[in-house]
């Protein structure tokens, strides 16, 4: 059970990795042809000089090497987790199935891309070598058809198929554009072409982006009404609120892409905008951690039931507004035996019998974790007054909260059950991610402190937004779809959207660092420190709500 | 400063690839079933009987298997075969005595996303 659990998480995670990758190669190719205009070869040509297009032809290279890497990873994984879950491993059907045949296609094609990224690096004006990598990426993105949800329906197949082909190539344009702007500012430092191109590269994307937004809302808007339904569908299963998850998360980014065209805009009509390079490099970072979120919620989004075929199962939008409405937290738990008499019963196949004391047992856990969360956002939320200066050792109660879990999380095992701790960590799923969650919790604790107690150490603080955003990621992407499809979404309903706001946490911090941290002369000094600050008091803002979330959380008894 | 702070970053990262492999979803599920004759024709007591599961996408047969659970959750592999429409699942039960028992499948669908599931039924006394 606990390799098949391992094998299905990095076979899904690995799906989210494969996506920005395919984006990297696919964007790549289209900023290639359209921002750096590579095919334009007349005497007045508006191309982009060698070295800007060499820094493209890196990311395409980047992009190439990772998905093959996770294509053939993935066809792998894909072998382990029908051994473990079957008890054998039927070779030859595993090689017949259309996954299978589709994946190799892929990987194939992405060592193509490597061979030609690899003659591009070395001459950046071969155009035999453009030309067949964008002879190449018509199999690349059609392949995509046989990976998708479509695939497997018994209605509108071909439809679906296509409409979510199309889907994907407009995402991989705009990810593949943000990742190339962000890499163009990044190597302006050694290069003084990328310095010179970046006003005209954020002026080029504008159009670019909008016609990619334009046909991912009018791909996604079909491929939603199809697979959800209805409002229920929406709201109440995993599939439904991952697309409304993912929408919220586009609406995020596409802030930040209008406020990135806005300055772009300036900078054409005045031939001088300070935002252009004074936030814009930093919006599109932040942009960068909700886009890879996206792309994350999409390939789980490719895992689940689509809502329509669950309708028995579906959760009604009033039980879901009931999980996140406000009660008085539990403080009091049930003994650690009542819990243990329980659980037996609870993990029954046949004659299931849900289980009061866990689900008490749970409740108490969530909440006392919000009281801890919600109380350390207070005193961080105090600090941006800048009168009391303890305030600056709010993530003590990260510790704090890591001690909590350490003892609550799992009853059976050490120290208050029978099991012992090592036995217990490698020899049960749960108990090993819930060992690992203590650990994160200890680690964002002590970092975070050490950052903003030790001058010295200010680097140390970029690892809470990442951490954040990994942490979000996962959120997003844990499905808890199992047996008890209603049951299981109230609970994942929660974490779902504990998951966007932690993103968010995560964009919002680095923001205020990177505003905070670049460099005077880059900005508009009028509003620096303001921008900064507000995402910054959005950050803590959002973990603010996620401590409520929890504080009020009680779990459906199942 | 960034190069810098995702070079700093970079040391903490196995920590942060252990966390990612931790937490670990149990059960990722795609291929469902719609319906079954199970709510329909329910189980004969002491009959063998063929029970047709539909499911809302295509099923690769062969990467499949489907158990009989009985009291005690006591697995059994039973026999299963395609049906003559698309996503139909034929399941051969044997003969039972009265009591509750559960179906729990294992299929790798089309997309290529496993679904491990339960379908609980009950076999009545005549």
């Amino acid at each position: 059970m606990f390799i098949q659990g391992l094998a299905n998480f990095i076979d899904d995670f690995l799906g989210g990795l494969m996506l920005i990758s395919y984006a990297l190669i696919v964007g790549s190719l289209i900023w290639a042809a359209w921002i750096l205009r590579v095919w334009d070869r007349s005497a007045t040509g508006t191309g982009a000089g060698e070295p800007v297009v060499t820094v493209c032809v890196r990311l395409l290279k980047g992009g190439a090497m990772t998905l093959a890497a996770m294509q053939g990873t993935k066809l792998l994984i894909k072998g382990v987790l029908l051994a473990a879950t079957l008890g054998d491993f039927p070779l030859e059907a595993y090689f017949g199935t259309v996954q299978f045949i589709a994946g190799l296609l892929r990987f194939f094609l992405s060592c193509g891309f490597i061979y030609l990224a690899g003659r591009l690096s070395v001459s950046p004006d071969d155009r035999s070598a453009w030309n067949t990598a964008a002879i190449l990426t018509v199999p690349l993105v059609i392949s995509g058809a046989w990976l998708v949800h479509g695939v497997g329906r018994f209605e509108h197949r071909e439809q679906l198929m296509v409409m979510t082909v199309i889907h994907q190539l407009a995402a991989a344009v705009w990810v593949g554009g943000v990742a190339q702007l962000l890499f163009l500012w990044h190597s302006r430092r050694t290069e003084q072409a990328a310095h010179q191109f970046w006003p005209i590269a954020i002026t080029r994307f504008g159009r670019l982006g909008a016609t990619s937004v334009l046909l991912l809302v009018s791909t996604g808007l079909p491929l939603a009404v199809e697979y959800i339904g209805s409002l229920d569908g929406l709201f109440g299963t995993g599939y439904g609120s991952l697309v409304a998850t993912k929408a919220a998360l586009m609406a995020g980014a596409l802030y930040f892409a209008y406020r990135n065209h806005k300055a772009g805009k300036e900078w054409k009509e005045r031939g001088a905008s300070a935002d252009l390079t004074g936030k814009v490099p930093y919006f599109i970072e932040a942009e960068t951690f909700v886009l890879v979120a996206v792309l994350f919620v999409a390939a789980t989004l490719s895992s689940q039931p689509p809502s329509v075929d669950i309708k028995d199962t579906t959760a009604t939008v009033s039980e879901v507004a009931y999980m996140f409405s406000p009660r008085l937290p539990k403080i009091s738990s049930p003994t650690h035996e009542q819990l243990l008499a329980g659980e037996p019963g609870r993990v029954a196949v046949v004659d299931k019998v849900p289980s009061v004391a866990a689900t008490e047992w749970s409740d108490y856990n969530h909440n006392i974790s919000g009281m801890f969360l919600t109380g350390m956002c207070l005193v961080a939320m105090l600090s941006y007054t800048g009168r009391f200066r303890w305030t600056r050792y709010w993530p003590v109660g990260f510790i704090g909260l890591s001690i909590f879990l350490f003892f609550r999380s799992d009853a059976e095992t050490w120290p208050l059950g029978p099991i012992g701790f090592w036995e217990s960590t490698f020899g049960n799923g749960e108990v090993f991610q819930h060992r690992i969650a203590t650990l994160l919790a200890f680690m964002l604790g002590v970092l975070e402190l050490r950052a903003r107690t030790r001058p010295d150490a200010h680097r140390l603080r970029y690892m809470f937004p990442v951490l954040s955003a990994f942490g979000g990621i996962l959120l997003l992407t844990h499905s808890h779809a199992e047996f008890e499809l209603k049951s299981e979404y109230l609970i994942q309903s929660t974490h779902t959207a504990m998951g966007l706001l932690a993103v968010v946490v995560a964009s919002g911090r680095w923001l205020e660092l990177r505003l905070a941290a670049a460099p005077v002369s880059l900005q508009s000094a009028s509003s620096r420190f303001d921008t900064g600050q507000v995402a910054g008091f959005l950050s803590i803002l959002a973990m603010f709500v996620i401590g409520n979330f929890l504080m009020f959380y009680r779990e459906p008894l199942y | 400063m960034f190069p810098r702070a995702i070079k700093q970053s970079g040391r903490l990262m196995p920590a942060v690839a252990l966390c990612l492999l931790a937490l670990t979803p149990m059960a990722w599920s795609h291929a469902v079933v719609t319906e079954s004759s199970l709510t329909s024709e329910p189980v004969k007591p002491n009959h063998a009987t063929k029970v047709v599961l539909f499911f809302n996408s295509g099923v690769e047969l062969a990467l499949s298997r489907v158990f009989l659970v009985s009291k005690g959750d006591v697995f059994h592999p039973v026999h299963i075969a395609k049906g003559k429409k698309a996503g139909e699942m034929l399941v051969d039960i044997p003969p039972l005595e009265p009591g509750d028992y559960a179906l729990k499948y294992k299929v790798f669908a089309a997309d290529g996303h496993f679904t491990e599931n339960v379908i609980r039924f009950r076999v009545d006394n005549p």
